[in-house]
């Protein structure tokens, strides 16, 4: 009956509990979309590197990660990829053997990072084979190279283009060779863009005097979310030779970044709901004056201070949840069309990708931000609806009958 | 024993410093059963009188008994308590809650004692029958005479089967003809139910019935008329 009471009392002046309700609405879909874009840019952004080259584990030879000199290298990988085939959590994976170099064409020269790879197992751990503009993907024959298209731009160079690698060897030489472009790809990312050259294992083993050793093992999972305890097991299973490294440990600015921004949507949360909370102590007030001849009726015929001051914290809560129900609803159809065909961000797109972040945005809501959301009205309703409700319980019940 | 005892109920006010003597020393008491008007001219003290009795304020000295129990020193919480189970209250200007109809006006003191939702829908009807009010059970106060909200704020009153019932002023807002048939519906409860009636007023047609006439004069008891 307090309920029944409570909801008729909000509707007894219905254009201003309406205006709260907007102010409420609006909040709300404005968390929600500010939410779901910075959400969806950040694993925009975290998807982009998993997806182009970090992967979600690697595996090096232990102090590779800190200090990647190409002696710092895996002698056989057999003992590897033996627990990764023991693992069925592991998707796909992919020996690489990596080395910091110069790739010089004839008319300029960039710094890059030269990746050897078997074409077959990169391109089922990374996009750059998806990413390719022009050309083709490697197809395992020596003396073939795919560049970025930002380091082929630098280097003046196209498809079919000779260009010459330089980078130091296992015993201590210059080890160069000599490729052809067959492909130019492009990542979400101009700055991978511009470092990362793809040739054949082999052939980079043989540039540097390598043997049959490979730099690192970069592994995909079936879920992304598995990768710190996959990466505990491998951990344990290959010992302290090597280190085992989730994408966590790889990308730790990123990943912190992440933390930043969850962080971020608390201080949001609280704008919102400070904003929000003013013009509900201001409803919640004018409708306690309003009524202080019936709270003293109330009192008069016995019901006790608590329960008066939870009739008015009542109403403050069923116009919060009213609020979020609808607020909800409509931001939620804001959002729908937004995920589906994303955010064109297009006239951006050289400062998103700079970033790492492709031109078009994919707003994403998890369940937890619409809990959250939900969440946020009716708490701040409530707080809002204190000041009022002491007010309502300090009257004295014979004045209060008395007021006119 | 009776049921209401006051001695040397004394209250004063300060209006703005200047100290108002509202009451100077009421004794009175009333038994069970009793159909009682005090009455006076307007500043006399009848308001704040039943106010005391009422458990809505308490003495500045002298003290209230109801039932025997001294109500002077109980705290806020306390005299709410005490007025939901043993006073209902009738007032000049009805006081029903706008938002609740006739029938949940009436229920909402009973949810207030926490009496189960069935029980106080069929003690809400009953009482509502026997005060002849049954077709009012879903109409709003704005949808109601004066004498109709009345009859349904007496309906309130009684449905939680209180010690005494205080009204004050209860003609006050309707006609002589409405007034009357209110003051019969009372009289009629008061006979065959035994339940005691306090009244305030200076309504002439109240006080002609008054089986006991309390005439209070500048916040003494100036008459006591059987």
């Amino acid at each position: 009956m307090l309920l029944k009471l409570a909801w008729r009392n909000i509707w007894r002046n219905s254009r201003r509990s309406i205006l709260v309700l907007i102010s409420a609405i609006v909040g709300l879909i404005a968390i929600l979309l500010y939410e779901s874009l910075s959400m969806g840019m950040i694993h925009q952004m975290l998807g982009n590197q998993i997806g182009s080259h970090v992967t979600h584990i690697q595996i090096h030879k232990n102090g590779f990660n800190d200090n990647k000199i190409i002696q710092n290298n895996i002698a056989d990988a057999q003992e590897i990829t033996a627990a990764l085939d023991s693992e069925n959590r592991i998707k796909h994976y992919s020996e690489r053997v990596l080395s910091y170099g110069i790739l010089s064409s004839a008319s300029s020269a960039s710094g890059i990072l030269l990746a050897g790879v078997v074409p077959d197992q990169e391109a089922q751990v990374t996009i750059i084979k998806q990413s390719l503009e022009e050309g083709r993907y490697l197809s395992g024959e020596k003396h073939e190279i795919v560049i970025g298209q930002k380091l082929a731009e630098k280097l003046e160079v196209g498809l079919g283009d000779k260009v010459v690698a330089m980078a130091s060897s296992l015993d201590g030489d210059i080890g160069s060779d000599v490729f052809r472009v067959v492909g130019i790809y492009r990542t979400f990312s101009s700055d991978f863009d511009r470092v990362h050259g793809f040739v054949a294992l082999e052939n980079l083993q043989e540039m540097l005097d390598f043997g049959t050793r490979i730099s690192e093992v970069a592994i995909l999972l079936e879920n992304a979310n598995a990768s710190q305890s996959v990466a505990s097991i491998l951990k344990e299973t290959l010992g302290d030779r090597y280190e085992v490294l989730p994408y966590q440990e790889l990308l730790p600015l990123l990943v912190m970044q992440v933390d930043v921004s969850r962080q971020a949507m608390f201080v949001f949360y609280a704008i919102i709901g400070i904003a929000m909370i003013f013009g509900i102590i201001n409803t919640m007030l004018m409708s306690v004056l309003e009524r202080i001849q019936e709270f003293g009726v109330l009192m008069a015929v016995g019901m006790k201070n608590r329960r008066l001051f939870n009739m008015v914290l009542l109403e403050a809560l069923l116009l919060g949840i009213t609020g979020t129900i609808i607020g909800l609803i409509l931001g939620y159809l804001c959002y729908l069309p937004l995920a589906t065909n994303g955010m064109d961000l297009r006239n951006f797109s050289d400062g998103l990708g700079a970033l790492g972040i492709g031109a078009i945005i994919y707003p994403e809501l998890t369940p937890q931000s619409v809990v959250n959301a939900a969440l946020i009205v009716p708490i701040f309703s409530v707080l809002g609806a204190i000041y009022p409700a002491i007010r309502a319980v300090r009257l004295n019940p014979i004045s209060a009958i008395r007021h006119v | 024993m009776s049921t209401i005892r006051t001695v040397d109920l004394e209250k004063t006010y300060s209006d703005n410093g200047v100290p108002v003597h509202a009451l100077r020393g009421v004794s009175i008491e009333v038994e069970e059963g009793e159909f009682t008007v005090i009455a006076g001219p307007s500043g006399s003290g009848k308001t704040t009188l039943l106010n005391m009795i009422g458990a809505l304020d308490t003495p500045t000295r002298g003290k209230v008994f109801l039932d025997g129990e001294d109500i002077s020193e109980l705290n806020r919480n306390e005299l709410g308590e005490l007025r939901l189970k043993k006073i209902g209250f009738v007032f000049q200007a009805y006081n029903l809650i706008p938002v609740l109809s006739a029938l949940e006006n009436i229920e909402f003191t009973m949810m207030l004692a926490g009496v189960p939702e069935k029980e106080r829908h069929e003690r809400a009807f009953a009482a509502m029958e026997k005060l002849h009010i049954a077709e009012l059970a879903k109409k709003r106060p704005n949808e109601m005479s004066g004498g109709q909200q009345q009859r349904v704020a007496v309906a309130r009153a009684v449905v939680n089967n209180p010690t005494i019932i205080l009204a004050d002023e209860p003609t006050a807002n309707l006609d002589s003809e409405t007034g009357a048939d209110l003051l019969d519906m009372m009289e009629t409860m008061n006979r065959e139910h035994n339940i005691t009636f306090i009244f305030s007023s200076h309504d002439p047609q109240v006080i002609d019935r008054a089986r006991r006439l309390l005439i209070l004069k500048d916040g003494k008891i100036a008459e006591d008329r059987r």
